[in-house]
């Protein structure tokens, strides 16, 4: 192929086989060395193609590439990131929208503090912030509550799509927006004029996120009901459940009592809830029957569901909880004054779910953290109270087999008449592909999320509308624990343990929400939705979990059950709607030790490592193992943990050999009736609930360990003492193997891995994953290899010296190439602390920078 | 036609692609490449000089990034989020090369269309 068909270069007179012609006029030479029209067109022809394909991969992209041409464009493209992430210089903006100026002050580690003259500027300012630092992260939380993922990520996201718009947060939203105060309405129309003010000025000057120019889309603009949106996507991730779906199959394969035995309604095992009563006595609770038998058709319909759900992305469904918060009041700490300490834990991603800052307006003094797309202080203190939240973990989530006959199509039975299903239409947008047209059918109960076998509804707390951020505004304004309480009562969904510390001394904690009551029946099972098992109201607000001031002078919440046996209120079961309740009782032990506490004995129980469950089971195992013949090695890895502090250390190779055994132990106790009765739920999601049967009935000794609520029939399935044995050459070998033969090398750093996850799942901007330390019992928790679930922000905050500490797991940009996209991880990891500063404080600060917003 | 003139095309065609990328107008450098070669019409150097203009207008784009902002960080989270960790140099390249092939093609298309509009010997 020649790139030169049409060549005007000079002829070479010297060249001997070119033949010298001097008569000839020179566009004639030239013309004789043209190649021919058909050489020509030749090669124009393949111009034309590699040009088209060139422009082709340059304007549309191609395969996995984006568009190439705006994607890499140096100026506008993608590597706009590099001047996004230099560092942030003090200047002047103009905002539009602001009535006043407001200052914007960031700490050398990106801290934001927004200081305004009005609330509404306060709202503004922070949307604006945030949309700076985190638009990419809000954009695809709203987009995944508004069922929209697909259009700019193509058909992979239309399940999602299809199940979010089913579920209903779009229509909960904009339920919510309709209901909403002046106060709220002002907050979220203002924080949103903030957001499209960073969104207008980032498509001016080129500055959109990295992945907007990848994905080749830009955002739209921020509405209030975006935000609500937000705040729907969280309550589904805390509180959405499948149990009942799970309890149904349970219930087909291994039969109502072994269900009943192994899934009991209260906890098996010892818990500590920090609500002891007396509990109300006025109540009058429905009767809730016992497990009964599940048809074919209930286990087939069920089991189509629970598929569909686990096939969803895993933040859709709420898979446990496990998050912890405390309070000491100021008669038991080093200082005088109370002291509080929380720490979320929730998947822990890049960019955090957490934006760091303080808030000051005329009625607002807060410090802490938001969700970026809201415009408040979720968690954190203003100047006189504190406050740190919980998930709650009762049931909120009921399934409804709606009755349906062919003689009436289109209805439902319900309460003795039949009646219409209401039905929404959805045009879903699909990127690369045709546009998905979804109806969505709604029966009182809720939306029908599966039609496959039975008609099943779903009846979700989180559909109902909820007022959160007017709580929260009121709950920032709080000077004390009645204001705190009042401002809670409106708080429905979802459900939460919020603690609560003062600058006189108090503490408390209250779980505030919606608690279903249903009129009878099994809720832990979907019901029939005839009308006769509906949910009928919530337990009173007097009545729910709550403490205040307690003569322990300690409250504390870890996803445990909040109140003992006697609470006259169904509340949801053991398994999976509660926690096991080991690092509640960690914390309730080390909080209830003699002696004062401090600020530092919060940060070291933060990041404790001791698992609660091992310090039961550990020394049980060690006496079975005594009369037991070992080989050497085997007799030295039952040293280990003889001697072991129950602290799941990196360098602790008994708490290697611990985590494999208590694997083994459960592997081998129920693994045989699973294949015998062909359960069709994977073990591993209900080792939190099978584990605590098994502690229990570990700790009795051999004994049936019945709990007084339960039916025990069947002794437990094997000798304590030949199980614990048995299990433990099993985890040897295992370790041995994978190991090798030396069991003082097997620490707990060479099992245990700690990630944390870029939220676009781009695995190469993960930070980790590294050795790291703690379990899923552990207070300092780290469930899971690689660990992906954890300690999302921890406060400590001493009212006694006004000492305030936190730290996050992240950075507050979500640019990759930014120095604050990572920067707090290595203090996070390594326990530490940053102090939270005032503004006051900030201003003084060295490196401060700061932005003059002007109207 | 003179070497300068050459040279010439070529700067005006670089100057259009520098301001076609300053605009977000990245397709300019194919435009630039399409004038060098509908004015210099050789093939053999229109096409080169059409490709030295769009990779020194896209590299020179980087560099002024590089001297302001610095690029490292930049390059290696766009080779991560390409599914190139740790080869911070391949978002460089490609950057470069989508540069060089809009010129290329551009200056390749207009003279191999001038070469057919110029008649022919048999």
């Amino acid at each position: 192929m020649t790139l030169d068909p049409a060549g005007e270069a000079p002829l070479k007179t010297d060249d001997p086989k070119t033949p010298d012609i001097p008569d000839v006029p020179t566009h004639t030479q030239s013309a004789a060395r043209r190649p021919p029209r058909s050489l020509s067109a030749i090669n124009a022809l393949l111009a034309l193609l590699v040009s088209a394909a060139v422009l082709y991969a340059s304007f549309i992209g191609a395969g996995p590439l984006p568009a190439l041409g705006p994607a890499f464009n140096p100026a506008t493209g993608a590597w706009t990131m590099a001047a996004d992430a230099a560092t942030v210089q003090s200047q002047t903006l103009t905002i539009p929208g602001l009535q006043q100026p407001v200052r914007v002050m960031f700490e050398k580690d990106g801290t934001a503090h927004v200081v305004a003259q009005t609330d509404a500027d306060l709202f503004l300012a922070v949307g604006y912030v945030h949309a700076r630092f985190r638009l990419f992260q809000m954009d695809l939380e709203r987009r995944q509550g508004e069922g929209l993922l697909s259009q700019v990520v193509g058909k992979a996201a239309l399940d999602s799509d299809r199940f979010e718009l089913q579920l209903g947060l779009l229509r909960t939203a904009q339920l919510e927006w309709a209901q909403a105060d002046d106060t709220t309405k002002i907050a979220l129309t203002a924080y949103a004029k903030g957001v499209n003010d960073r969104i207008d000025e980032a498509k001016k000057t080129h500055q959109l996120d990295v992945m907007f120019t990848l994905l080749g889309y830009q955002p739209q603009p921020w509405t209030p009901i975006d935000t609500l949106i937000v705040k729907g996507d969280m309550t589904q991730t805390l509180n959405f459940t499948d149990t009942p779906l799970v309890m149904e199959l349970l219930n087909k394969s291994l039969g109502p009592n072994l269900t009943q035995q192994w899934f009991p309604v209260l906890p098996p095992n010892p818990q500590s809830p920090y609500d002891p009563g007396p509990y109300p006595t006025q109540a009058k609770p429905a009767p809730i029957t016992v497990l009964s038998s599940v048809t074919d058709s209930e286990a087939a319909t069920a089991l189509a569901l629970h598929n569909r759900l686990a096939n969803l992305p895993p933040s859709l469904v709420a898979t446990g909880g496990a998050s912890n918060n405390w309070a000491v009041a100021g008669a038991k700490s080093v200082s005088g004054g109370a002291l509080m300490a929380g720490d979320p834990h929730l998947h822990l991603t890049l960019p955090s779910i957490w934006f760091q800052l303080t808030e000051d307006s005329p009625d607002y003094h807060t410090s802490g953290v938001s969700i970026p797309g809201t415009p408040v202080v979720l968690i954190g203190h203003n100047q006189h109270i504190s406050w740190s939240l919980t998930d709650a973990q009762n049931q909120q989530t009921f399934f409804y087999e709606e009755k349906e006959d062919s003689a009436h199509p289109g209805q439902y039975f319900w309460k003795d008449a039949w009646h219409n299903y209401t039905s929404v239409s959805y045009d879903i947008p699909v990127l690369g592909g045709t546009t998905d047209h979804l109806v969505v059918k709604l029966s009182t109960h809720g939306p029908v999320i599966s039609e496959r076998g039975l008609t099943t509804s779903v009846w979700w707390a989180g559909n109902i509308p909820s007022q959160d951020f007017s709580v929260l505004m009121h709950v920032g304004q709080a000077s004390n624990y009645q204001e705190f309480r009042d401002a809670l009562r409106d708080w429905h969904s979802p459900t939460h343990n919020f603690v609560y510390a003062d600058d006189a001394g108090n503490i408390g904690l209250i779980s505030a929400g919606y608690y279903p009551l249903v009129a009878q029946g099994q809720p832990w099972l979907p019901m029939p939705g005839t009308g006769e098992y509906d949910v009928t109201g919530t337990v009173p607000y007097d009545d729910i979990p709550q403490i205040y001031d307690p003569p322990s002078n300690i409250v504390w919440s870890a996803n445990q059950r909040q109140v003992g046996p006697d609470y006259p209120y169904y509340i949801g079961t053991a398994s999976n709607f509660f926690d096991p309740g080991y690092r509640a009782n960690e914390i309730q032990r080390v909080l209830s030790q003699p002696g004062k506490l401090s600020a530092a004995d919060m940060m070291a129980l933060q990041t404790d490592t001791r698992d609660f469950l091992a310090s039961e089971i550990t020394p049980i195992l060690v006496q079975a193992l005594a009369g037991d013949q070992l080989t050497s090695s085997e007799q030295q890895a039952r040293d280990l943990l003889a001697s072991w502090d129950f602290r799941m250390e990196t360098n602790s190779a008994a708490a290697s050999i611990w985590s494999t055994f208590w694997q083994s132990y459960l592997s081998q106790t129920f693994d045989p009736t699973w294949k015998a009765k062909n359960v069709t739920v994977d073990r591993h999601e209900l080792d939190d609930a099978l584990g605590q049967y098994l502690e229990a009935s570990t700790i009795a000794g051999g004994r049936a360990s019945c709990p007084p609520n339960a039916i025990c029939a069947p002794p437990p399935p094997a000798p304590p003492y030949g199980a614990l044995r048995s299990a433990f050459h099993a985890a040897f070998s295992t370790l041995s193997t994978k190991l090798g033969g030396d069991p003082g090398s097997w620490t707990w750093g060479k099992l245990h891995t700690r990630v944390l996850e870029n939220l676009a799942q781009i695995s190469g901007l993960n930070y980790g994953p590294r050795p790291d330390r703690g379990d899923g019992n552990t207070p300092l928790a780290a469930g899971g290899d690689p660990s992906t679930h954890g300690p999302s922000w921890r406060m400590v905050v001493d009212w006694g010296t006004k000492t305030f500490s936190g730290i996050y797991p992240g950075g507050q940009s979500e640019n990759p190439a930014s120095t604050w996209y990572e920067n707090k991880v290595d203090t996070w990891w390594s326990g530490l602390y940053a102090p939270m500063l005032s503004a006051d404080e900030a201003s003084f600060a060295p490196g401060v920078t700061t932005w003059a917003m002007q109207p | 036609m003179k070497g300068w003139v050459w040279l010439f095309i070529t700067l005006i065609g670089l100057a259009i692609s520098l301001t076609g990328l300053l605009l977000g107008a990245w397709w300019l450098t194919f435009v630039a490449g399409l004038i060098i070669g509908a004015v210099i019409g050789q093939g053999r150097v229109a096409i080169p000089a059409g490709a030295g203009a769009g990779v020194v207008s896209w590299g020179f784009g980087l560099a002024v990034l590089q001297v302001y902002y610095g690029l490292g960080a930049s390059a290696r989270s766009l080779a991560a989020i390409m599914g190139f960790t740790g080869q911070p140099a391949i978002p460089l390249i490609l950057t470069c090369v989508v540069g060089l092939l809009l010129g290329l093609t551009g200056a390749w298309l207009a003279s191999a269309l001038r070469g057919l509009l110029v008649p022919a010997t048999h």
